[in-house]
């Protein structure tokens, strides 16, 4: 599915992540530590607007990336 | 980090043959695994080649991990001698597979996708059942981590499908 989905699914999306069958791979996805709420969330999404929050998350860990290199530049390689 | 949109226009309006694999598909599928290079799959016909080649030569693509000074020409005949491509272009990490281990060739990649369209581009990516064959594959720890939120999603989807 790389579609936008009704809202009517999207609840029935939410009451799937929110009551896990017990068993189910949404169960076992919950137990490996997967937060599906945030797969809810791009769910709600068009596939560009999926793509462009992959881009922005991708911008934001090269600034964390950047900023950490400059801290062990400022802390003499200290970490 | 790669720039999607300049990199999916400039092989949809130069016509290649191709199918969007990895985490990029991933992402279009909606879960928030984040990537840092544009994986596809594509054709190996010559005239397929030529496409990519122009498609690509404006971003001025070399060999990922080689020192800059080593030659290198993009050219179609440098793509008829290797298979799959690992590139960093002025628009980032761009990866180039002939095939993709657990679905196959270009042609079996294509049986196994779906259409969008991505920044008024229409797009093939691999479906879940792509995704999830292709990861169990890979079988790298980096691979296996994602399988349960694909198999998660899978069902989610298949449960709720309305038609």
């Amino acid at each position: 599915m790389t579609e936008k989905l009704s809202e009517e699914r999207l609840e029935k999306i939410r009451r799937l992540i929110t009551n896990p069958r017990p068993g189910s791979k949404v169960a076992a996805a919950l137990e490996f530590g997967i937060d599906l709420t945030l797969t809810l969330g791009q769910l709600r999404k068009t596939p560009q607007e999926r793509l462009e929050s992959q881009q922005s998350a991708m911008r934001g860990l090269e600034e964390l990336a950047r900023a950490g290199a400059e801290m062990r530049k400022r802390n003499n390689g200290r970490v | 980090m790669v720039e999607f949109e300049p990199a999916i226009k400039a092989i949809t309006t130069n016509e290649v043959d191709f199918v969007i694999v990895g985490g990029v598909a991933i992402s279009v599928h909606s879960t928030g695994y984040i990537t840092r290079d544009l994986d596809f799959c594509y054709r190996r016909t010559t005239e397929n080649l030529k496409k990519i080649v122009a498609a690509f030569a404006p971003f001025n693509p070399r060999l990922r991990g080689f020192p800059e000074d080593l030659p290198f020409v993009w050219d179609e005949r440098t793509l008829q001698n290797g298979t799959n491509f690992t590139l960093v272009t002025t628009i980032g990490d761009i990866d180039m597979l002939g095939e993709v281990a657990g679905v196959g060739d270009y042609e079996a990649v294509r049986r196994e996708s779906v259409s969008t369209s991505l920044y008024n581009c229409e797009v093939r990516v691999l479906t879940l059942d792509g995704l999830i064959n292709a990861k169990r594959a890979a079988g790298r720890t980096k691979d296996l981590l994602v399988l349960p939120e694909l198999e998660a999603l899978k069902e989610l989807l298949t449960e709720t499908d309305e038609e």
